[in-house]
């Protein structure tokens, strides 16, 4: 695979439950490649470790064991950070902000020009369908708004990665077609795009690879085009719950 | 759009390592002020200074004292409760609420963090202290009708620079437990502090009152690690009654308070920067 931009090497993280002090293994062994360019969509049910895997690769966790590397950086190094975007999962902004003054505030903790983040705060505001709210405060936002902030305040740096943990989340129909434009954009002037999702048609439109995960482990990686034309499944949510079931009973003979 | 970034290579050379630290500052700023409780705490110390010009009237010739004691412990006392409970909350609130993860995805690193919302808070306190300030020295031009607002200002500017150092140093101790521990834990911890600070002379008394040499020794040990409170409160006891400490004093003073500050500073980023955002 050439130029690969993240690479995650056996990624295992344990946590230690606060009452018991048992250890709890919430990802196993992840390995996994995403060359420069690639739109790789990670896919699973809840608590399978998609989040974490996203954490992990950020630097926001430790590894218990491996390694991740970022634009051939280890995860957290500030100089991979500098170039890369990241949108949380359900994200929380400060509500005391207008949505203009917080790009003005995700662009300087990058160190960009105050000129220069005014017109990216304005170009951005445009990109997401928030130009009318940018001077409302964030507290009169709603979830749809608040999602659509975060996209712009992962784009404020101009990228050249990004991480987006459940970006069609609280959209409803037209703000998820508008992501799913913006991530063409993106995809057209070749950023790398890692993302979440448990919407899959959307996910089967825009990422040119995907990865399964189930408890923890990171079960399959494939093609979307080999998926949807290899004739051994209907979309990719039959490929999902196909690949889910057999793991699940994979499982469940172990145990 | 791709590869055009503020700062590309992660390096943050000169003034760029502050840029982080002043947006972070400038935004705990924005917070704290446009939180309505200081609107009501800015009312409280207008009703305590008019209570003083009630007091001050019935007390023959002792009324402008009065009102300025009053006066005083009011902004001292409404300053420390913003240090501490806004201090309490500064980082507790921003993992509570998952913005950390929108910093620390950036190109910004613990001290720049801690530092940032430090100053945020103290620029926020200082607006107080200054607002609260002015408007008893305001009162008491009014009520002494002899010295102009100018002179009333020379003479009070140093005892509010004094409460204002103490309350950096409030500020300080409130950051540092907010780094590890809930709010209700941090502002019991930072109050247990401040308390102990201002009875540091009093260990000592104790200490020789045993005459138990080994507790003593412990007694005094905890006297140097507190901060010193009493010995600021002292030098303001001076000043309240026209003494002037020399330049040496409040060096040392401004020194002592810089330096611990910066120690707690210290601590509070090596645990952010330890820990993990799950």
């Amino acid at each position: 695979m050439a130029d690969v931009v993240i690479q995650a090497t056996n990624l295992s993280k344990e946590l230690t439950s606060s009452l018991l002090r048992r250890k709890v293994r919430i990802l196993s062994g992840l390995n996994l490649k995403v060359a420069r360019g690639e739109t790789f969509g990670l896919i699973g049910p809840n608590g399978a470790g998609k989040t974490t895997s996203i954490k992990l690769m950020l630097g926001l966790m430790r590894p218990t064991e491996g390694a991740a590397e970022i634009l051939g950086m280890p995860a957290g190094d500030k100089k991979a950070l500098a170039q890369l975007g990241y949108l949380p999962e359900n994200p929380y902004f400060y509500s005391h902000l207008t949505g203009r003054e917080f790009l003005d505030f995700a662009g300087q903790l990058f160190g960009i020009e105050k000129k220069e983040r005014s017109e990216r705060a304005q170009e951005l505001t445009k990109l997401v369908g928030l130009t009318e709210a940018a001077d409302t405060q964030m507290r009169k936002y709603s979830k749809g708004m608040l999602q659509r902030l975060g996209i712009a305040q992962s784009l404020i740096n101009r990228p050249q990665l990004i991480f987006w943990d459940e970006p069609m989340s609280g959209l409803d129909p037209i703000g998820r077609k508008d992501v799913r434009q913006i991530l063409f954009h993106l995809k057209e002037k070749g950023t790398t795009i890692f993302f979440n999702s448990h919407l899959l048609p959307d996910v089967n439109e825009v990422c040119d690879r995907v990865g399964v995960m189930n408890r923890g482990q990171l079960i399959v990686q494939e093609d979307v085009k080999n998926i949807s034309q290899g004739g051994s499944y209907k979309d990719l949510e039959d490929f999902f719950l196909e690949v889910i079931a057999k793991a699940e009973a994979g499982a469940e003979a172990r145990s | 759009m791709t590869g055009n970034s503020g700062n590309i290579d992660g390096k943050q050379a000169g003034p760029k390592v502050f840029e982080p630290v002043w947006a972070i500052a400038l935004n705990t700023f924005r917070e704290t002020v446009r939180d309505r409780i200081l609107y009501a705490l800015i009312l409280f110390a207008a009703i305590v200074t008019v209570l003083g010009i009630v007091l001050g009237s019935l007390s023959v010739g002792q009324d402008i004292r009065i009102l300025k004691d009053i006066g005083l412990a009011a902004i001292s006392f409404i300053g420390g409760i913003i240090a501490v409970f806004a201090g309490t909350n500064l980082v507790y609130k921003e993992v509570e609420r998952r913005t950390i993860y929108l910093i620390f995805t950036k190109p910004v690193s613990g001290w720049q963090f801690v530092l940032g919302k430090y100053i945020g808070l103290c620029l926020c306190v200082a607006v107080m202290v200054a607002a609260m300030g002015a408007f008893l020295i305001f009162v008491i031009t009014a009520a002494s009708g002899s010295a102009g607002f100018a002179e009333q200002l020379r003479q009070m500017g140093q005892e509010l620079a004094l409460i204002y150092l103490e309350l950096l140093f409030v500020t300080a101790l409130a950051t540092f437990f907010s780094t590890f521990s809930t709010p209700v834990m941090s502002v019991l911890f930072t109050l247990a502090i401040w308390l102990a600070g201002h009875l540091g002379d009093s260990l000592i008394e104790l200490g020789k009152l045993t005459q138990n040499p080994v507790i003593s020794q412990f007694l005094s040990v905890i006297f140097y690690c507190l901060p010193d409170f009493a010995g600021l409160t002292r030098i303001r006891g001076h000043l309240l009654y026209g003494t002037v400490p020399g330049i040496e004093v409040l060096t040392y003073l401004v020194t002592y308070v810089f330096a611990y500050v910066l120690m707690l500073l210290v601590l509070a980023a090596i645990v952010t920067e330890r820990k993990e955002y799950t």
